[in-house]
C-alpha cells in the first residue's frame, strides 16, 4: 500500500473536518429529496447522442430505449436509458420522457430511484397541476410521487429545452420507502380507449386483464398469478353489498384510501382520474406481499383544476355513480359521510395558511422566467400567465365552494 | 435461433420484394424456359432427355441442364433451461428448401434455391456464373459473399449440425453482387474477389434495412500447395479472406449468440467501416477430416458515443479446430458418400467428430463502469467457449442423421459466469435431400 503523501493527507483532514463543521457528512451533500421538494428550480443535463435525441423526437411514437447519462448539481449517473413516454400527451415537439437507471445496470439508481419522469406538461399550460394535486395526496396520508420542476438541458452540446416536472417514478424504490416493502405486487392502470370501465366485473376471463393492468413487479409470472387476484378484487368491489363493503373488501382494498382519493380527485377538478369522463385512469394498484390488501396509487394528474379555466365548474360529487365503487361509496349514508368528511379535510388542508395558494404563487415564481426562455413550450406566454391567473383563483374559491357543497348536503 | 441454425435472410431489396413462393418461382423459370426453347430451339427439344440420377435432371440438347434440388433438415434439441430467455422449440423444421441448377448453352451455369419455410425472405442463391475458363470465371446475382470456409459449406454437408459460432455470426452471409473467381497454378491456387451491394444479410435487422448500408468488398485466396502430388498432403490447403465495408451509423453491431439463441454481444452502436479478416485451414487425409477457421471483426464507432465523442473500436473473434474420423473408411469431402449403403447389404457411412471453438467480444480502454451500455466506451469481454461431439450416420447419398452434444461455458470479463459455466445441450437431426 503506498503511503499518501503529507500534503494529501492534510488535504484530505481538512476537506473532512471542513464537512463535519458544515453538518453536511460526505456523500448526502446530494440527495434526490433537494431534487424531487420543489425548493428549488434546479437544472439536470440528460448527455445523449445528437443522433439518439433527434430520434426521440422523429419516432416519439415507439418506446426505444437510448442510451444517456443523468447529470444533476456535477454528478453524473451512467448508463440510464431514455424513452419517449404519454398516451395522449405523446408529441415530437416536446416530448415526456422515462429515465430507467436500472435498464443497462441491474440495481443502479438515480440517488435511490429506479426511474423517473420529464413530463413536458403538454396538456397543461400551468404546468403546476400535477405537483399541486400529489402534494395535496400525500400531506393527506396517501403515497404519492414527489413532483418538481427542472431545466431541462440534453446533449453534448448542453442545449436548454424547456422546463420539465420531474416525477418519481412508481417503482420498487417508491415503495420501499413508502411502504417499507417492495416484493408485492404492483400494476399500472392502462385506459383503453373508449373503454369507459369503472370496476364493472367484465366476467371471469383473465385475458380481459391483461391490456389493462401492466404488472411493474413480478412481470414474468404467470398469467393466473398476476391477474387471477385481480379479478377477485373486482368480483369483491361489485358482490359487495353497499351497505357493509368491509365484508367483502375488508382485507382486500383499502377502502378509506379509495374515498381520500375520490375526495382529493373532485376537489381539484380531476376529470380523468378514479371517476374521469371516460372511466378508470391514471393509477397504480399495489397488493402487498403475502397478503390481499391492495392500495391505489395515483398518477399523473395533470388535467387537475384545468376544467375550471374551460368553464366546467364540477361539483365536489361529480361523476361518483361513474363506477361501480364510487357510486356505492355515494349513496350509502355511512360511507358519503366519509367522503363529505374527506372532502371537508381536504378544504381545510388547502386553505390553513394558505397553503396551496402559496405553492401555486410559489412554483410560479419559481419557473416563470425558465418558461419565457422555453423555446419549446407549447403554450404561448398568454396562456400561461392566464392558467396561473385562473388556478389562483380556483384556490381561493374552491375551499369554501366545496364546505358549501357538503353544508347543503348535510342540512 | 433460426438464424443461429443458418435460417439467413437475404438482405437485398431485391431480395426482399420477392415475396413469392419459391415452387411457384421455379415452375415459371421452368416454364419460361420450356417457352423459349420451344419457339427458338425446337430442334433442340428433340434432344429433350430427363434423368434420374440422384436427383431428377433435365436435358435439353447443349441447351440447358436443369437438376432439381430438394434440402429439408428436421432438428429434435434440448437446450438447458435459463431463466430470462425464451423457451425454445422441441422440434425445428430446419430446412426445407427447393432449386434448380444447371448449365445453360456451354458457357454459363446457374443455381436458383428458395427456402420453402420463409414466406418473408424464400430466396437464398439466385445466380449465373460463367463456364468455360477455371482460371478465371464470374459470377453474379445473389449469392454468399466469399469468407469463412465454414459458412460457404453447404448446410448439407456440415460435419456437426450447427455452424461453428463464428461462422454462423461474423461471416456476412449472402448479398447481390458480383465476383470474379477461378482456380489457377494446376488448382494449387483458388481466389475469389467481389463487390456486393450491401454488407450481407447475415447481419441485424436493423442493418439489413438501413438505407445508408453500402458496398462491401471481400476477397479469399486458398493454396493447396501439394494439390498437384499424390500423397497425404495433397488435401491440405490454407486460405485467408477479408471484407471491407461501409456500416452505416445506428445499432448495428456485430451479432453474436449462443448456442441455443440468446443474445451474447451486446446491441452496440457503430458507424464507420466493418473489417473482417479471416484464415483457415483443411486437410483430408483418407477417412479423417481436420480444419480449423479464424475470423476477426472489426466495427468502427465514430461519434457514438454519448457525448457524440469517437468510440474505440468493437471487435468480435472467432475460432474453430474441428476433427472428423469416417469409421467406416471412406474418404473424407465435402458430401461423403457411403461405400456401403445402408439398407442396401451395408451399415452406411459412420462418422465421429469433435469441435472446440470460441466466441468473443471485446473493445479496447478500461472499465470506466459504462460498459452496459450500447454507447459504451469500453465493451465489457464476453465469451463462449463451447465443446462439441457428434456422430454422423451416412445412410445413403440421401439421408443423414447426426447427433450431437454440447457443452458450453461463457465467461465476462474474464470471469465464468455465474450458472453458465456448464451448460449442456443435445441435438439430433434427421437429413433427406438429393
Amino acid at each position: 500500500m503506498t503511503r499518501p503523501s503529507p500534503p494529501t493527507s492534510i488535504l484530505a483532514i481538512a476537506l473532512v473536518v471542513a464537512c463535519l463543521l458544515a453538518g453536511r457528512p460526505l456523500g448526502a451533500q446530494v440527495s434526490v429529496d433537494s431534487l424531487l421538494d420543489g425548493s428549488s428550480l434546479e437544472d439536470l443535463w440528460v448527455h445523449v447522442n445528437d443522433r439518439d435525441w433527434e430520434d426521440l423526437h422523429t419516432h416519439f411514437r415507439e418506446n426505444t430505449y437510448y442510451p444517456a447519462d443523468v447529470e444533476w448539481r456535477g454528478v453524473r449517473v451512467r448508463n440510464a436509458a431514455i424513452r419517449v413516454r404519454g398516451v395522449a400527451s405523446r408529441n415530437g415537439h416536446k416530448p415526456s420522457f422515462r429515465v430507467d437507471f436500472n435498464r443497462y445496470v441491474t440495481g443502479q439508481t438515480f440517488f435511490g430511484l429506479d426511474a423517473l419522469t420529464l413530463d413536458s406538461s403538454w396538456q397543461d399550460p400551468s404546468m403546476i397541476t400535477n405537483r399541486l394535486s400529489m402534494l395535496i395526496f400525500r400531506r393527506m396520508g396517501i403515497a404519492a410521487p414527489r413532483v418538481a420542476h427542472v431545466r431541462l438541458f440534453a446533449g453534448a452540446g448542453r442545449e436548454y429545452v424547456g422546463v420539465y416536472a420531474v416525477t418519481e417514478e412508481v417503482t420498487e424504490s417508491f415503495l420501499r420507502a413508502r411502504f417499507g416493502e417492495d416484493t408485492g405486487y404492483l400494476y399500472e392502470f392502462n385506459h383503453l380507449e373508449n373503454d369507459n370501465w369503472g370496476f364493472q366485473d367484465p366476467g371471469p376471463r383473465l385475458g380481459w386483464y391483461v391490456p389493462r393492468f401492466t404488472p411493474k413487479t413480478h412481470e414474468f409470472e404467470s398469467v393466473a398469478n398476476l391477474y387471477m387476484p385481480i379479478r377477485d378484487l373486482v368480483q369483491r368491489i361489485n358482490d359487495a353489498p353497499q351497505s357493509d363493503l368491509e365484508s367483502r373488501l375488508g382485507g382486500y382494498l383499502d377502502i378509506n384510501g379509495v374515498i381520500t382519493m375520490l375526495a382529493i380527485q373532485n376537489f381539484v377538478a380531476q376529470t380523468d382520474g378514479l371517476v374521469g369522463g371516460v372511466g378508470l385512469n391514471n393509477f397504480y394498484l399495489y397488493r402487498f406481499a403475502g397478503k390481499n390488501l391492495s392500495v391505489l396509487i395515483p398518477w399523473d394528474q395533470g388535467n387537475a383544476f384545468g376544467s375550471f379555466e374551460s368553464g366546467f365548474d364540477p361539483p365536489p360529487w361529480w361523476n361518483m355513480d361513474s363506477n361501480v365503487l364510487a357510486s356505492k361509496i355515494w349513496n350509502e349514508p355511512k360511507y358519503r359521510a366519509r367522503y363529505l368528511g374527506a372532502l371537508l379535510q381536504v378544504a381545510d388542508l388547502v386553505s390553513a395558511d394558505g397553503l396551496l395558494l402559496t405553492e401555486a404563487q410559489r412554483d410560479y415564481q419559481q419557473i416563470r422566467d425558465a418558461v419565457y426562455a422555453d423555446a419549446f413550450s407549447p403554450y404561448p406566454l398568454s396562456q400561461f400567465e392566464r392558467a396561473h391567473t385562473t388556478i389562483e383563483q380556483y384556490v381561493r374559491i374552491r375551499p369554501d365552494e366545496v364546505r358549501q357543497y357538503v353544508a347543503s348536503l348535510t342540512q | 435461433m433460426l438464424e443461429r441454425l443458418g435460417y439467413i435472410h437475404s438482405g437485398s431489396r431485391r431480395a426482399r420484394s420477392m415475396k413469392s413462393c419459391p415452387l411457384r418461382v421455379v415452375f415459371t423459370w421452368a416454364s419460361a424456359i420450356a417457352i423459349l426453347l420451344w419457339g427458338g430451339a425446337a430442334p433442340a427439344l428433340a434432344q429433350v432427355k430427363v434423368t434420374f440420377d440422384k436427383r431428377p435432371s433435365i436435358a435439353v440438347g447443349n441447351l440447358l441442364t436443369a437438376d432439381i434440388r430438394f434440402k429439408s433438415q428436421l432438428d429434435f434439441t434440448e437446450f438447458p433451461d435459463e431463466p430470462g430467455t425464451p423457451s425454445k422449440p422441441l422440434v425445428d423444421l430446419h430446412r426445407t428448401r427447393l432449386g434448380v441448377e444447371g448449365r445453360l448453352m456451354k458457357a454459363f451455369e446457374y443455381q436458383l434455391e428458395g427456402e420453402l419455410g420463409d414466406a418473408a425472405q424464400p430466396w437464398r442463391d439466385i445466380y449465373i456464373q460463367t463456364r468455360p475458363f477455371r482460371d478465371l470465371q464470374v459470377r453474379a446475382g445473389q449469392f454468399k459473399i466469399p469468407f469463412s470456409l465454414d459458412q460457404l459449406t453447404s448446410g448439407m454437408d456440415l460435419d456437426f449440425n450447427y455452424r461453428s459460432l463464428a461462422a454462423a455470426f461474423l461471416s456476412p452471409g449472402r448479398d447481390v453482387g458480383v465476383t470474379l473467381f477461378g482456380r489457377v497454378m494446376s488448382d494449387s491456387v483458388r481466389y475469389q474477389v467481389g463487390v456486393f451491394k450491401h454488407g450481407g444479410d447475415n447481419v441485424r435487422e436493423s442493418e439489413r434495412t438501413d438505407a445508408q448500408a453500402d458496398r462491401t468488398y471481400a476477397g479469399r485466396l486458398v493454396a493447396r500447395p501439394w494439390n498437384a502430388f499424390d500423397n497425404l498432403f495433397r488435401t491440405f490447403s490454407v486460405g485467408a479472406a477479408f471484407t471491407s465495408g461501409v456500416l452505416p451509423a445506428g445499432p448495428n453491431g456485430v451479432r453474436g449468440k449462443t448456442i441455443p439463441g440468446d443474445a451474447l454481444f451486446q446491441h452496440l452502436f457503430v458507424n464507420g467501416h466493418r473489417q473482417r479478416i479471416g484464415g483457415e485451414f483443411q486437410w483430408r487425409p483418407g477417412p479423417v477430416g481436420l480444419q480449423a477457421e479464424y475470423i476477426r471483426v472489426r466495427d468502427q464507432r465514430f461519434g457514438q458515443g454519448i457525448d457524440n465523442q469517437d468510440l474505440p473500436n468493437a471487435y468480435a473473434r472467432g475460432w474453430y479446430v474441428t476433427g472428423t474420423w469416417l469409421l467406416t473408411g471412406e474418404q473424407k469431402r465435402d458430401s461423403v458418400e457411403p461405400a456401403r449403403p445402408f439398407l442396401r447389404g451395408g451399415v452406411g457411412a459412420i462418422e465421429i467428430g469433435a469441435r472446440v471453438e470460441r466466441l468473443a467480444a471485446w473493445s479496447p480502454g478500461v472499465n470506466d463502469g459504462s460498459f452496459s451500455s450500447p454507447r459504451a466506451p469500453w465493451v465489457m469481454p464476453v465469451a463462449d467457449d463451447v465443446w462439441t461431439g457428434g456422430v454422423n450416420w451416412y445412410w445413403n447419398d440421401y439421408v443423414k442423421l447426426q447427433a450431437n452434444i454440447i457443452r458450453e461455458r461463457r465467461a465476462a470479463d474474464g470471469r465464468v459466469i455465474v450458472g453458465q459455466g456448464d451448460l449442456w445441450s443435445q441435438t439430433f437431426r434427421v437429413q433427406f435431400g438429393f
